[in-house]
């Protein structure tokens, strides 16, 4: 009758408790241990494949000084593999000249790849379809690129000049939002308030005052970029407020020039220089 | 059981998979840039290639992975008008997210024939590959023309070769039609 002995039930659930604990904790370290034997196992093979690699490529090197081709006696897989290897080079210099391009029967794709002095930017997308007659089926082109008004014009004359005349309209758009975003990024501190533009990029206007100087009377500069085919503004106006000194609406002038004829971001460096 | 000891471990494998991959790029890099074999030569391994694979593996798709590249690059020069006459690349520089290239590319926008040479930085960020052209140099027989030398000076500045080419492609043009009517009226 163990209502008699409460303090033994009490004691073998202990035990009990405790066995268990036990029996947890000796699977727990087990498996640590598993755990650790395996991650050195993996480091030291990994380090000996390494180790083969560092061989292999210094043995390339010092052979690569010396003859003209490494591959000697090559397999026919080893020899397709590498001019499939060097086409798809020469279609990544496509790439860099604007444009990349898929025909298949029924479709063409084409990626218009834009760029600005050499940095890479946004892509653009256009499917093709081929039949019955030659139409867009599927595209990224923003909405306020002209897109239908190009290919009304040239689509079905001439497909080399609808790319072409695409291509100028997105690579001078994405050009003039750069140059606007590397002006915000390297002039934060000239500008003040957040400059105004239109989704085209072709309209500008913001304000900036020269650090330094006087910040009471901040320039206020207007561009308008009226070729959607360039990313120099055709019209450029900067003023200042009526009640400024006159130093500054002469220097508003000789801006308001500056900004006619050079990219935005390069302007205000020039600007910068002559402080 | 220390985790620390665990934890160690698991960051060498890490580093040592990064620069398994690292090594590997380079020895793969290396092997395609200093070989060179011709059209012949690639002719002949197709062939060997099928005879090999007959039975085996489909033998076609290898050979339909370079039927298919090949027609897309004669689709694009047809489209553009250039013609890519030899391109070689070689690896300067590369880890991470981050790879320096040295381009030197040959061919001809109809009559006229250029030679560029450029370096490529292209930086993976997140998902995104950005590429930068520097050190563009650019040869053409009629640079000292003054129409030409306009074009190419500004782009060569810039690294800008969408530009660069598409000038290349306008002028060839004007460049071409030009000379058909001369032609006409000898």
């Amino acid at each position: 009758d163990f209502r008699a002995f409460p303090g033994v039930l009490a004691h073998l659930e202990m035990l009990e408790a405790r066995a268990r604990r036990e029996a947890v904790q000796q699977e727990e370290k087990e498996k640590w241990e598993e755990k650790l034997a395996f991650l050195k196992a993996r480091a030291q093979e990994l380090r000996l494949l390494r180790d083969e690699l560092r061989d292999k490529v210094e043995q390339q090197e010092k052979v690569q000084l010396g003859k003209e081709g490494i591959l000697s006696d090559p397999s026919p897989r080893a020899v397709l593999e590498w001019k499939i290897r060097s086409l798809q080079n020469l279609l990544q210099v496509f790439h860099l000249t604007g444009i990349s391009g898929k025909l298949s029967n029924r479709s063409a794709c084409f990626s218009i790849h834009t760029a600005y002095e050499g940095f890479s930017l946004d892509s653009f997308h256009l499917e093709l379809l081929l039949r019955p007659g030659l139409r867009i089926q599927r595209h990224s082109i923003p909405a306020f690129i002209p897109l239908e008004q190009i290919s009304r014009k040239l689509l079905h004359s001439d497909l080399r000049s609808f790319l072409d005349l695409l291509s100028r309209h997105l690579n001078a758009f994405v050009g003039r939002r750069h140059q606007l975003e590397l002006l915000q990024e390297h002039f934060s501190d000239w500008i003040q308030g957040t400059p105004q533009r239109n989704s085209l990029c072709n309209l500008l206007s913001f304000q900036y005052h020269i650090p330094g100087k006087s910040r009471s009377f901040p320039f206020q500069a207007r561009l308008l970029y009226g070729d959607p085919c360039r990313s120099l503004p055709t019209e450029v106006t900067v003023s200042c407020s009526p009640d400024a000194p006159a130093p500054l609406a002469e220097a508003a002038s000789a801006h308001s020039e500056l900004l006619r004829n050079t990219a935005l971001h390069r302007a205000f460096h020039s600007l910068k220089s002559m402080e | 059981m220390d985790n620390s000891i665990c934890q160690a471990y698991e960051d060498e494998i890490q580093a040592l998979k990064e620069e398994i991959r690292l090594l590997t790029d380079k020895y793969e890099d290396i092997q395609q840039e200093s070989t060179f074999f011709s059209d012949e030569e690639i002719l002949k391994s197709i062939k060997l290639f099928q005879r090999e694979t007959k039975g085996y593996e489909s033998p076609s798709d290898l050979k339909a992975q370079l039927e298919t590249l090949e027609r897309d690059l004669s689709f694009l020069m047809k489209l553009t008008g250039f013609h890519f006459t030899s391109h070689s690349k070689k690896t300067l520089e590369k880890t991470r997210n981050r790879t320096v290239q040295k381009h030197r590319l040959s061919g001809k926008c109809h009559s006229l024939s250029f030679q560029l040479e450029f370096q490529l930085l292209e930086t993976q960020n997140k998902e995104k590959v950005s590429t930068v052209v520097t050190d563009l140099s650019i040869i053409m027989d009629s640079r000292e023309d003054s129409d030409v030398s306009k074009f190419v000076s500004s782009t060569e500045e810039h690294g800008d070769l969408v530009t660069f080419f598409r000038s290349l492609s306008a002028y060839a043009e004007w460049y071409e039609h030009r000379r058909r009517t001369f032609l006409h009226f000898k």
